[in-house]
Formats: structure tokens, sequence, C-alpha cells
């Protein structure tokens, strides 16, 4: 897992962050390659984040093609 | 790059201390990794047992302060309520896992307790 | 062709400036009847999550505001093909007109509350011992001691908990009155006594900021955060259609992690 080191003074990315990662429109399912699931740490004064982790890893299957369909 | 949105406060850095003491400690997905599985689930199911426990403290002490109880019960009571919490901490040694990492932010639910 | 989704939006029309997003690419709307999806074209399926990727996001979205009513998509939302996308389109129709309509011409804002607890927490501990404590016994049993000790922790934390509300819903009042919809969460620590967001009217800003400057001047010893406008993050409601793990995936993993528990000798623990 990548992590990338935000500085956490700028606490307007963090109010953006907990927004844009963890917030919003979320489409899942076979149709979407990859959705933000992104584990927001904030370890003292920095946050760390890990890197977007695809839905196949979640599954852990390839991806699959041919669409399956929301009920 | 122009963000329209702003964020203002005199005490940036006193927000984020209370933002990363409000995080969860149940992580959101389950390490399926074998050398973690059992530190993970112990965790759970402590958290868990925890949470239970507190909820008959909190019962117990409505009821004590409303002065429901007799002296015997208020006795037989206490002598529970400890050796409960003094079984808790046997756990949390042999697990070794301490107070902060087992408590469970409840979030709306946090209200019931 | 991989599409990275920037939000839905209540148009059909093309977008009229140049507008860019994720990697430099041009940012498009990919119509559906009345409404649209608002994408680029993205090489990499998967990518890290940096500072400026965020802020090229957070910036295609905002710019979109100035002229439709958008609903923010999750960052890295990557979207395999324009059929997979129209399928989703389809299929979440009706959801995104019904999110629409709602978010239409309201802007989101936040406020954040530190109090000072330790203030809050020794008032009260001063009061209650001047009150006459039950089980005031000079020696009692370990086991009442024991309860004594609970109780007056129990005590604190009652009355604790009701101040915070009180001078939660005495705020809250005051910015309700300009909000369509909120979110609040209440002491998600000690300190930090409300955490909140508020849907509001476009045409009440200005009022609801005067509510925050008004409640701000009011708490003193109190500390505010106040951010906004934002899109609509966290007043999009969409049902779950698609759990990310199919139920014979669900099993799998369930017995997967049964097994590694065997071991690590499972059947000693929950002896």
């Amino acid at each position: 897992m990548n992590s990338v080191m935000v500085k956490s003074k700028d606490v307007t990315l963090l109010e953006i962050l907990d927004r844009v990662l963890d917030k919003g429109v979320v489409i899942s399912g076979d149709l979407v390659i990859s959705v933000a699931d992104v584990d927001l740490i904030y370890l003292g004064l920095k946050v760390l984040l890990s890197s977007v982790e695809t839905m196949e890893k979640l599954r852990g299957a390839p991806f699959a093609g041919p669409m399956q369909e929301a009920n | 790059m122009a963000i329209n949105s702003v964020v203002e406060t005199d005490f940036p850095e006193e927000f984020v201390e209370e933002i990363e003491k409000s995080q969860d400690i149940l992580p959101r997905k389950i390490d399926a990794n074998p050398k973690n599985v059992e530190k993970g689930l112990a965790k759970l199911v402590l958290t868990l047992i925890e949470l239970i426990r507190k909820l008959l403290e909190k019962q117990a002490m409505r009821r004590v302060e409303a002065g429901s109880l007799s002296d015997e019960q208020i006795e037989n009571v206490g002598e529970t309520l400890m050796k409960l919490e003094s079984k808790m901490e046997e756990l949390k040694q042999i697990f070794g896992l301490k107070d902060e990492e087992l408590n469970l932010n409840l979030g709306p639910l946090g209200d019931l307790m | 062709m991989t599409l990275y989704l920037y939000g839905i939006i209540d148009s059909s029309d093309q977008i009229k400036e140049s507008l860019y997003g994720l990697e430099g690419a041009g940012v498009y709307n990919v119509s559906f009847c009345d409404i649209g999806a608002v994408v680029s074209e993205t090489s990499q399926p998967i990518q890290n999550v940096t500072e400026v990727a965020i802020l090229e996001h957070e910036t295609v979205i905002e710019k979109l505001m100035a002229n439709f009513v958008v609903l923010p998509a999750r960052f890295q939302t990557i979207i395999d093909g324009r059929d997979n996308l129209r399928s989703i389109m389809q299929s979440c129709y009706k959801d995104f007109k019904e999110n629409l309509a709602r978010v239409r011409n309201r802007l989101e804002f936040g406020i954040k509350v530190i109090w000072p607890a330790d203030k809050v927490k020794e008032n009260i501990i001063q009061t209650l011992k001047e009150g006459r404590p039950w089980l005031a016994e000079p020696d009692c049993s370990a086991n009442k001691k024991f309860i004594r000790g609970k109780l007056e922790t129990y005590q604190i934390d009652e009355k604790f908990k009701k101040k915070a509300n009180k001078f939660i819903d005495a705020m809250d009042i005051f910015f309700s009155k300009f909000a369509a919809e909120k979110k609040l969460k209440r002491l998600k620590t000690e300190n930090l006594l409300l955490d909140a967001v508020y849907l509001v009217e476009k045409d009440k800003e200005s009022d609801f900021r005067d509510a925050f400057e008004h409640i701000k001047s009011a708490h003193e010893g109190f500390k505010f955060l106040f951010s906004g406008p934002w899109p609509p993050y966290n007043f999009v409601i969409l049902p779950k259609k698609n759990d990310l793990l199919k139920e014979s995936e669900k099993k799998d993993l369930f017995d997967k992690v049964i097994q590694h528990m065997e071991p690590a000798g499972a059947r000693e623990i929950w002896q």
C-alpha cells in the first residue's frame, strides 16, 4: 500500500478529503473498474492515505468484463 | 487551480487533533492475512464484549441512582461488576490490547450509551 | 476507453467552457435523457491518491456548479467504457433525478465546534460535590465503594452529555432555520461538541453565515470551524444497489477467515 503524506496544516485539504474520499455518489458493481476506497488515517499532524484499491483486490478475482446489473 | 470552498477557523490544529481522535477503531475491511486475523478478531470480539459490559454497568447505575435496589442487591451488583471489570483486564492483557484500542466509536448509536 | 467520473449533472448539454481534469484530459458531458455524466478519459485504471489529483477533481466539480446542478462523484470512480456508463445511467436514472431535484439551488456547509470540555466537567464535579452523594457512609464494603465510584462517573457523564445536547440544540435551532437538510454528529470526541453539515438554500447563504457569526460571538471559550460552500457530497442519497461482494464471495471470505483461525488455536479462544 503506497502512502501519501499530506501536511494537515491545510485544513481545507482535509475537509476536501473527507468529502471526496468518503462521500458523494458511489457507483459500484462490475461496470466500475475502481472507486476510491481509501483509508483516511490521521497520524499526529499528518494524514496518511493508502492507495486506491480496486474492486478486484477486494474480491480476490480478476476483473470480469460482462455486464452484471443492479437489481 | 481554483477551489471556491473555503475553510475558516482560528484553530486548525485543534480540529485536526479531534478528527484524528474520532477515528473508528474497527477496520472497514477485514484483513484476511493469516498473521493479522487472530489479533483483529480478538480485538473485534473484545470490543463487543466491552460494549456489553459498559451497557450493563450503565444500566446498573441507573437502577442505583433511582434507588430501586436493596442493600443486598447493591452489594451483589458491586461484586459482579467488579468481577467483570477484572476479567476484562485479564483478557486485555492476554491479547495485548489497550483501552484505547477497544474504544468503539458508535456514531449515532453512541447516544444509546 | 476508461472514463473518469466527476459527477452527474441536470443537463444533456455540452459543457461550454474548456474544462480540464485529471491528467490534463478534457472534461465533457455524456448525456442520457435530460441528465448527463461528466467525465474525462483516463489512461490508467489505478492511480494513487495525490493532493494534486484531489484538487483537480474538486475543481472540476466546483466549476460545473457555476452552471449546473451537480451530484459530485466519489474520487476515482472509473468506468470501463461508454456502454457501461450508459447502463449505469439507465439503472440509476430515477435516483439521480430525485437527488438532483433535492439539491437544486442548495449548497452544503460544514460547521464544527470544539467546546471547553474540561471546564464543563469541572463545573459538573463541583455541583455534584455540593449536592449530597448517595452512599455517603465512610466505611462501606469494597463492593459498595466500587459502586460509588462508578456512580460518580456515571452521573458526571450523564450531566456532561445533557449539557452538550443543550448547547448543540441551541445552536442547531439557529442554523436549521436556513437549511433544508442537515446531518449532525454529537460529541464525536469529548472536545468535539459538534460536527455538522447543513444543506442551505442558495439565497439564504448570507443569513446562514450571519447565524454562524452570531453563535460564534455568543460562545466565548468555544472554537469554531466553518467550511463551504461545498458541492452536496453529504446529501446524495443512493440506495445500495450493488454490494461490494456477492453472496458467494461473502461466504468464501468467511470460510477463509475461519480457516485461518483454526491453526491459531481458535478453539481455545472460544472455550
